[in-house]
C-alpha cells in the first residue's frame, strides 16, 4: 500500500530526472573567414543544409592518469581540408553528470563539424 | 585525372526548399589532387576532359546534361531532370601577367582573374584579397558560384557597377564532347587575353561582342562554363548607414537618384554642400504598415586601410526556426495574423535604424544562413517607376494576400548582357521575399500571387524584366517576348548558332522551354565569327 502510495510521485520524479538529464544546450562557433564545404545534394533541413557536417556522438574514455584529451580532426570525405570553419557542441545534464560519477575518465562527446571547402 | 562520383537519385531540391523537382543521375567532380598534377592549368584542363566525358555520356543516351553549383536560385533555372552536375568543387584559379594580354587589351594584368566554375563568391573575394584585391559588386550574400551568378543575372544594389556579370570580361565555355567544343569569347571591343593564353586553355577563341552578350547571362543554356574572367579592383571598404527616411524622401531618391543634394548623412556631405553619390542604396518597405517611413540602407565607397572598426559582431543571433514555422502555420489558416506576426518580428527582420558600420565588399554581403524554405518574386523597372510599380506590386500582395513576405527596392546599373534583367539605364528591383507557406490552406499560392503581379504591371504598361533565379509564374503567357522583346530572338539565335542541334536539346531544361527560349532559330555562322 505504501509502495503504491508513492508510484506516481515516483515515476513523475524518474520522468524529470529523465529530462533533466536530456537538458542541453549547444553552443556553436563560427569562423568568419574560409569558405565551408558545400553539401550536395541538399538532405538536412536545419542550420547545415547547406554545409557537409561531420557528426559526433561518442563516449571517450581516457586514463586515471590522463588530463586531458585531443580529439584529431582528419582529412575525410566529408572533410577534405582537415581544416574546421564550424564546431558546434552539445553539453547535457547527463554528459556532465557522466564524467562526475567516473571522476572525469568518461566524457560524452556530442559535436557537429563543418570543415573549409578544400 | 579529375574524379567524379555517380549519385543514383529520384529527386534534387534548391537550397531555399523551392522543390523537390525529379532527377535520375547526379555527378560531382573533384579536381585531381595537386600533389599528383601540380600545375593548375592541368587540373584545370583535365577537369574540362572529364566534363567531356560527361556529355558524351549524356549525349549517347539522349538524356540532358546541366550543370549547378550552390542551388542558390529559387526558380527552377537550376534544374534538369535526367542528368545535373554539381561544380562547386571545380574551384581553382588563375592570375595574369602583361604577356598573357592580348595587344589591344585595355585591361590591367593585375586587375584579371580567371575563376573556374565552382568558385563560391566567398572564395573568390578570399582569394582575391590576398592579391589586394576586390570583387566589384556582388548579390547580398556571398554563397554563389561564379557561373552561377552570372547565368542568373546575380545583383547587389550597387547603382554605378551593375550586376556580377557586368565585370566579366571572358568565358571558357565546353560547348560539346569534341576536341574543338572548347571555346573562349570575349567582347572584339574590349579584348582581353591573348591567343597564346587561350591556346593554353585548349579552346579556340571567339572574340565577338553579340556572342559574348548574349552568352553572358545564359540561363545555363549556352554550354558548360568552365572558366569566367574577370575584372577585379582594388580592395575598397563600405561605410553602411541605416536611415530612417520619411516615404516621400526615399521615394525620391529612388526615382530620382538625386544623391548629390540628399544632406541626411551629414558625414557624406561635402565642404561645397554636395553630398557623395552612395555605392549602395537600399530601401526597406514593410507593406502591411504604414507608419509614413521606410528604413533605407546607404553604403559609400571608402579607400582600403588597416585597423577600421570590425564590421562583425561577436554573437550572432537568428530566429527560432519552430517560431517562424509556427506563425506560418498560423498565418495559411489565419491569414490576418500574417502582417501582425510581421509586425512584431520586424526588429529580426529589417536592419537596426542608425546603425553605422564599414567593412570590405565581402565582410558587408556576408554569409546568409539556412533559415528555412524561402521564397522570391523579384521584379527588375525603370528607375522612373519604381514609386508607381512598388504601389501596384504591394496592392497585389495586400488585395490578393496577406503573404509572408515584404519588400525592398535595391538598384542596377544597366547591363550589356542580352538577357539581363537589368535593361533599364537604372533598373530599380523590386522584390518580395519571405518564407514559404502553406499553399494548401487559406492563401493565395506562390505563382497565383507572381501571375497577378504580371498581369497588374502589364495593365498599367509598366515595363518589366523578372529576375531568372527567383519564383515567378514563369509560364506566363508571351512573358519572354514581352520582357525581352527583339533581344529574346537575338539570344535564341546567338545560342543556336554556337551549339549544334543535339547540343541545343542536351544543354536545355524544362525552364528553358516553358520560358521559349529553347525555341530552335536558324544557325547562321556570321554570328558566331571571330571579329577580332
Amino acid at each position: 500500500m505504501k509502495f503504491k502510495k508513492y508510484l506516481i510521485p515516483l515515476l513523475v520524479l524518474a520522468f524529470l530526472v529523465l529530462l533533466l538529464f536530456q537538458s542541453c544546450y549547444s553552443v556553436r562557433l563560427v569562423s568568419t573567414v574560409g569558405t565551408p564545404e558545400p553539401a550536395v545534394p541538399h538532405v538536412r533541413d536545419d542550420y547545415y543544409r547547406p554545409y557537409e557536417v561531420t557528426e559526433l556522438d561518442t563516449v571517450i574514455t581516457i586514463g586515471v592518469a590522463d588530463k586531458d584529451f585531443s580529439y584529431l580532426i582528419k582529412s575525410t570525405d566529408l572533410c577534405p581540408s582537415g581544416k574546421l570553419h564550424t564546431v558546434e557542441y552539445r553539453n547535457t545534464f547527463g554528459a556532465l553528470l557522466l564524467s562526475a560519477v567516473t571522476f572525469g575518465r568518461k566524457r560524452k562527446v556530442k559535436i557537429k563539424y563543418v570543415c573549409m571547402k578544400d | 585525372m579529375a574524379k567524379t562520383t555517380k549519385l543514383t537519385l529520384t529527386e534534387w531540391d534548391t537550397l531555399h526548399n523551392n522543390g523537390p523537382f525529379p532527377l535520375k543521375l547526379l555527378y560531382k567532380t573533384k579536381l585531381e589532387s595537386p600533389a599528383l598534377m601540380p600545375s593548375d592549368l592541368d587540373r584545370y584542363n583535365d577537369a574540362a576532359q572529364e566534363i567531356q566525358s560527361l556529355i558524351t555520356e549524356a549525349k549517347n543516351k539522349n538524356e540532358g546534361f546541366r550543370a549547378y553549383g550552390s542551388a542558390w536560385s529559387m526558380s527552377k533555372i537550376a534544374h534538369q531532370k535526367e542528368r545535373m552536375h554539381f561544380n562547386a568543387h571545380m574551384n581553382t584559379y588563375f592570375s595574369f601577367r602583361n604577356q598573357d594580354l592580348h595587344a589591344l587589351s585595355g585591361y590591367q594584368a593585375e586587375n584579371l582573374f580567371l575563376f573556374q566554375c565552382g568558385n563560391v563568391v566567398k572564395e573568390i573575394s578570399e582569394k582575391l584579397a590576398g592579391h589586394g584585391k576586390s570583387l566589384k559588386a556582388s548579390g547580398a550574400s556571398n554563397g554563389q558560384t561564379i557561373a552561377g551568378c552570372i547565368s542568373t543575372g546575380v545583383h547587389g544594389s550597387a547603382i554605378n557597377v551593375g550586376s556580377v556579370q557586368d565585370y566579366v570580361v571572358g568565358l571558357n565555355l565546353i560547348i560539346g564532347p569534341n576536341p574543338g567544343d572548347i571555346v573562349y569569347l570575349e567582347r572584339h571591343s574590349k579584348p582581353a587575353l591573348n591567343d597564346v593564353f587561350v591556346q593554353k586553355l585548349r579552346s579556340r577563341v571567339i572574340r565577338n561582342d553579340g556572342l559574348f552578350n548574349a552568352a553572358l547571362v545564359g540561363l545555363g543554356s549556352f554550354g558548360f562554363i568552365h572558366g569566367v574572367v574577370i575584372e577585379a579592383q582594388n580592395l575598397f571598404l563600405l561605410k553602411r548607414y541605416v536611415k530612417e527616411l520619411k516615404k516621400d524622401k526615399a521615394i525620391e531618391l529612388a526615382q530620382q537618384q538625386n544623391f548629390k543634394t540628399f544632406d541626411g548623412i551629414p558625414e557624406e556631405v561635402k565642404g561645397n554642400g554636395e553630398a557623395n553619390i552612395p555605392y549602395h542604396f537600399k530601401v526597406f518597405v514593410n507593406q502591411y504598415k504604414d507608419n509614413g517611413k521606410y528604413v533605407v540602407e546607404f553604403m559609400y565607397k571608402k579607400p582600403y586601410k588597416l585597423n577600421y572598426p570590425d564590421p562583425f559582431p561577436v554573437i550572432k543571433k537568428s530566429l527560432y526556426r519552430d517560431l517562424i514555422n509556427l506563425v506560418v502555420q498560423i498565418g495559411s489558416g489565419i491569414p490576418a495574423s500574417i502582417p501582425v506576426f510581421i509586425n512584431l518580428l520586424k526588429n529580426s527582420i529589417l536592419p537596426t535604424v542608425d546603425e553605422v558600420s564599414t567593412g570590405t565588399l565581402a565582410e558587408t554581403f556576408w554569409d546568409a544562413p539556412y533559415q528555412g524554405p524561402a521564397f522570391a518574386i523579384s521584379f527588375g523597372v525603370s528607375h522612373t517607376d519604381a514609386e508607381k510599380a512598388l504601389k501596384i506590386l504591394s496592392k497585389v500582395s495586400i488585395d490578393e494576400g496577406p503573404v509572408p513576405g515584404i519588400f525592398a527596392m535595391r538598384f542596377i546599373k544597366k547591363s550589356d548582357a542580352t538577357l539581363s534583367f537589368a535593361r533599364f539605364p537604372t533598373t530599380c528591383m523590386i522584390e518580395i521575399d519571405g518564407v514559404r507557406w502553406n499553399e494548401k490552406k487559406n492563401l493565395i499560392t506562390l505563382n497565383d500571387l507572381s501571375k497577378k503581379m504580371i498581369e497588374a504591371l502589364q495593365q498599367a504598361n509598366i515595363p518589366f524584366t523578372l529576375h531568372w533565379g527567383k519564383n515567378a509564374d514563369w509560364k506566363f503567357s508571351g512573358l519572354v517576348d514581352h520582357m525581352y522583346g527583339a533581344d529574346a530572338t537575338t539570344w535564341r539565335k546567338y545560342r543556336c548558332s554556337l551549339l549544334s542541334g543535339d547540343m541545343q536539346t542536351l544543354f536545355s531544361n524544362a525552364f528553358l522551354k516553358e520560358v521559349k527560349l529553347d525555341k530552335k532559330e536558324p544557325s547562321d555562322p556570321q554570328l558566331i565569327q571571330s571579329l577580332l
